[in-house]
């Protein structure tokens, strides 16, 4: 009964989350992608542009053509424009209803083990922004936003150092959110261990194998970048939180009620 | 951890024993569903939710 109230909650709000970010990220980070898009595929595969920083124009011509991605050219992908943006879509509802399941139960177990009703859009947002921080705030401080054709380390590497920091962030705002004592003090140990094990990066930088001027012109898209997705983010968890606080004042209580009154 | 952190706070262990396994099965549920749409190393998957991984700053390519 909880776990289906909970999921049912997720699913709506992820759902005006996701379609809320979408129409933001339209018009503003999508175009910027577009831009990147042009340059994509201008240098050679990652490992060999770190290794090839110098003679990497020679190879210009191998990839000027219509290949804009560096991906197996048999495997499927969206074709451009309609069935792109409705993958883009539902990648975003899919991930925004992920993030929403997680909230959702976080915000009833607050509530629940608080026994009072604390869950509204209110404290929903700041729930949202503390979200924001753990997968966008702290990630990004160590591995910034990524424009299509940037080089960067392995993606394993990357992948693994994003889920610490996230993890981090999570645990560390917990313990400082929610533990009284001493103990408190190690969530800011928590928070700042991801970047003291460091976030991988080559030595070349995100536009190392590049020609200096495509580098020059994709430099100048890297700020505009960033500050599109930190507003894009911002306001899918703003959306995130009030909406889930909102959903568990007015779905979930009813179902947790009849736990609190009979113990 | 949440769930540790708070659990000395308000009430006794069985209060959050009574919800734990709906909480946390949803929490998971969840977790899966982005690790699929934003780290999945499946090429199609990837393909489908390029722009969305962009944008929501998950590591790509």
């Amino acid at each position: 009964m909880l776990f289906r109230r909970i999921v049912l909650c997720a699913l709506l709000v992820g759902a005006l989350a996701g379609l809320l970010v979408s129409a933001v990220q339209h018009w503003q980070a999508i175009p910027l992608i577009a831009s990147a898009e042009v340059f994509e595929g201008a240098a050679e595969s990652t490992e060999e542009a770190a290794a090839l920083v110098t003679s990497a124009h020679e190879h210009d011509h191998d990839h000027a053509g219509g290949d804009t991605h560096a991906h197996d050219a048999e495997t499927w992908a969206p074709d451009e424009g309609t069935e792109r943006h409705v993958w883009t879509a539902v990648a975003n509802i899919l991930t925004a209803i992920g993030f929403g399941l997680v909230l959702v139960a976080a915000i009833t177990t607050w509530e629940h083990l608080r026994g009072r009703p604390l869950a509204s859009a209110g404290t929903g947002l700041a729930w949202g922004a503390a979200g924001w921080l753990c997968v966008f705030g702290l990630p990004t401080l160590g591995l910034p936003p990524e424009l299509p054709g940037s080089v960067a380390a392995p993606l394993g590497d990357r992948q693994a150092w994003w889920l610490l920091a996230a993890a981090s962030g999570a645990a560390g705002l917990a313990l400082l959110a929610f533990v009284r004592g001493p103990l408190r003090l190690a969530g800011l140990a928590v928070l700042v261990l991801p970047f003291a094990v460091g976030a991988p990066h080559l030595a070349g930088g995100p536009f190392a194998g590049y020609d200096l001027e495509i580098a020059r012109q994709m430099e100048a898209l890297a700020g505009p970048f960033a500050l599109a997705t930190t507003i894009a983010t911002a306001v899918q968890w703003l959306a995130l939180g009030g909406l889930s606080g909102w959903a568990v004042g007015k779905w979930v209580r009813p179902a947790l009620t009849d736990w609190t009154t009979t113990p | 951890m949440q769930q540790q952190a708070t659990l000395h706070i308000a009430r006794p262990k069985s209060a959050l024993l009574a919800i734990a396994m709906p909480v946390l099965t949803a929490a998971l549920l969840g977790a899966v569903i982005v690790y699929g749409v934003g780290f999945s190393p499946i090429a199609a998957a990837h393909n489908a939710a390029h722009d969305a991984r962009h944008v929501n700053v998950f590591p790509c390519h």
